[in-house]
């Protein structure tokens, strides 16, 4: 219910009433505000890792609507926010990794940030093609939740699931209404920097393996596989997601098969 | 003067170890027979019982003075329910309990009290107030001290000299934000210390 229904319907809700303003896609920033709504009560105090990372999700949801209007397509979009979104990552993890070793700091916070700099570019790069867009949010966000759950924080899950939630929500509006509505870095840009970090913040927080987390960056590569282009957006969205949740199988099962390897 | 210097050195004698007895004395936990225990509820069946494994501190006793203080610190990734083995799960219960649903060691590894005593019978403390800080939340918590014995460590021929305390309290969890699967686990701690500390 607090990570799936009720982000669902709200993000259902925001994407009907905004699509006629290509604003669809802030479907994503509605459904990780109710989910923390649920959470944690919208509260900032303290403002730990968890709150960090859903702040930045709803704060990218912004930047990426200001970068809509305000810039046109180009080369600062396409290196701007994969930057931003690794800074994102480190500002996020930095009182995490401020404890460890200085080795050990490098090479996780230059590994997370590495990680969320690339699906922050990879969305990008779907942020003009809104159904395979859709269906990369829909399965990095199951992916992520999943693997979550298998590494043992469920609370990173149902984070991960009303991500999902909201991408399904943007997804479902163009395969109901028939028609593509424009996704945008108001929609790229908050999925993938919400869902890297919810991943990223499973392997630091919890125990979800690192070679699960760098699978999850296979959703949206499997995004661009071919796709029934003159067929209905239904029957497009269906396919690709098919193809996502392909690729979001594999972080479950290494996950999985990490949990059973390290012993308890 | 003679008389008089006689007089202040009996003074002296008499009244120095006096004011060394009510002086407050410093302790360190003892780490090896010091540990918080809790409950914890479950589905409303029965309470869970865990425990943290390391705990490290100080305290100050001034009997005297009826006065005394303890600053403890607990390893949050020390939390022990006796549920380890993963047993063909992908995680044990300790492994969730250090996860962000619960404790979330990584980001808060310790909690910390800082409280004072706050009232005593006799020559034993019987309450101590304080702060808990937990996952960056510091509330106050009252403990209750239902034990306490001074007296020569046993172990070392009265060389070493120590104090033990039993003491109880009570928090709710969702105070300090660990709101994960209330009400099936349930909100209401019950918290049991015993704890021992070595004069320094």
């Amino acid at each position: 219910m607090q990570g799936g229904v009720a982000p669902f319907v709200v993000a259902l809700v925001v994407a009907i009433l905004l699509q006629r303003f290509n604003l669809a896609g802030l479907a994503i920033a509605a459904a990780l505000a109710t989910v923390a709504y649920f959470l944690n009560g919208l509260t900032l105090e303290p403002l730990t890792v968890t709150r960090k990372v859903i702040l930045l999700g709803l704060a990218a949801a912004a930047a990426g609507f200001l970068a809509d209007a305000l810039l046109k397509p180009s080369r600062a979009i396409a290196v701007g926010l994969p930057l931003i979104g690794a800074a994102c990552a480190a500002w996020a993890f930095w009182t995490v990794l401020a404890q460890k070793p200085v080795v050990e700091c490098v090479r996780l916070g230059g590994g997370i940030a590495l990680y969320a700099g690339s699906m922050v570019a990879m969305f990008g790069a779907l942020r003009a093609q809104p159904v395979r867009a859709g269906a990369a949010g829909l399965g990095l966000g199951l992916g992520t939740g999943i693997a979550a759950i298998l590494g043992a924080s469920a609370t990173y899950g149902l984070y991960g699931i009303a991500l999902a939630a909201g991408a399904g929500a943007f997804l479902l509006v163009q395969m109901v209404a028939g028609r593509t509505t424009a996704a945008g870095a108001a929609y790229t840009f908050p999925a993938a920097l919400a869902g890297a970090l919810l991943g990223a913040g499973a392997m630091l927080l919890a125990e979800l393996a690192w070679y699960a987390l760098a699978t999850l960056l296979l959703v949206p590569a499997a995004a661009f596989l071919p796709m029934p282009q003159k067929q209905p957006i239904w029957l497009q969205s269906i396919v690709v997601s098919l193809y996502t949740f392909a690729a979001a199988a594999v972080p479950w099962v290494l996950a999985w098969r990490y949990a059973g390897a390290s012993g308890g | 003067m003679p008389k008089a210097s006689t007089f202040a050195a009996g003074a002296a004698a008499i009244l120095l170890p006096l004011s060394a007895v009510a002086a407050p004395e410093s302790f360190t936990i003892d780490s090896f027979h010091s540990f918080p225990h809790f409950t914890v509820g479950h589905l409303g069946m029965s309470q869970l019982y865990g425990r943290f494994d390391k705990t490290s501190g100080k305290m100050t006793v001034d009997t005297a003075a009826k006065t005394g203080s303890v600053d403890i610190a607990i390893e949050a990734a020390s939390v022990d329910t006796g549920d380890s083995e993963r047993a063909g799960r992908p995680r044990t219960r300790d492994e969730h309990l250090r996860s962000p649903d619960f404790f979330n060691a990584q980001e808060f590894p310790r909690l910390t009290y800082k409280g004072k005593t706050a009232r005593w019978t006799g020559d034993s403390p019987a309450e101590v107030v304080g702060e808990l800080t937990l996952l960056g939340v510091t509330k106050p918590v009252t403990l209750k001290v239902e034990h306490w014995k001074c007296g020569p460590d046993p172990r070392t021929q009265g060389k070493r000299y120590m104090c033990g305390a039993n003491a109880t309290g009570s928090l709710k969890r969702s105070d300090f934000g660990m709101k994960f699967a209330i009400p099936g686990v349930g909100d209401e701690i019950h918290l049991l210390i015993q704890m021992e500390a070595i004069r320094d």
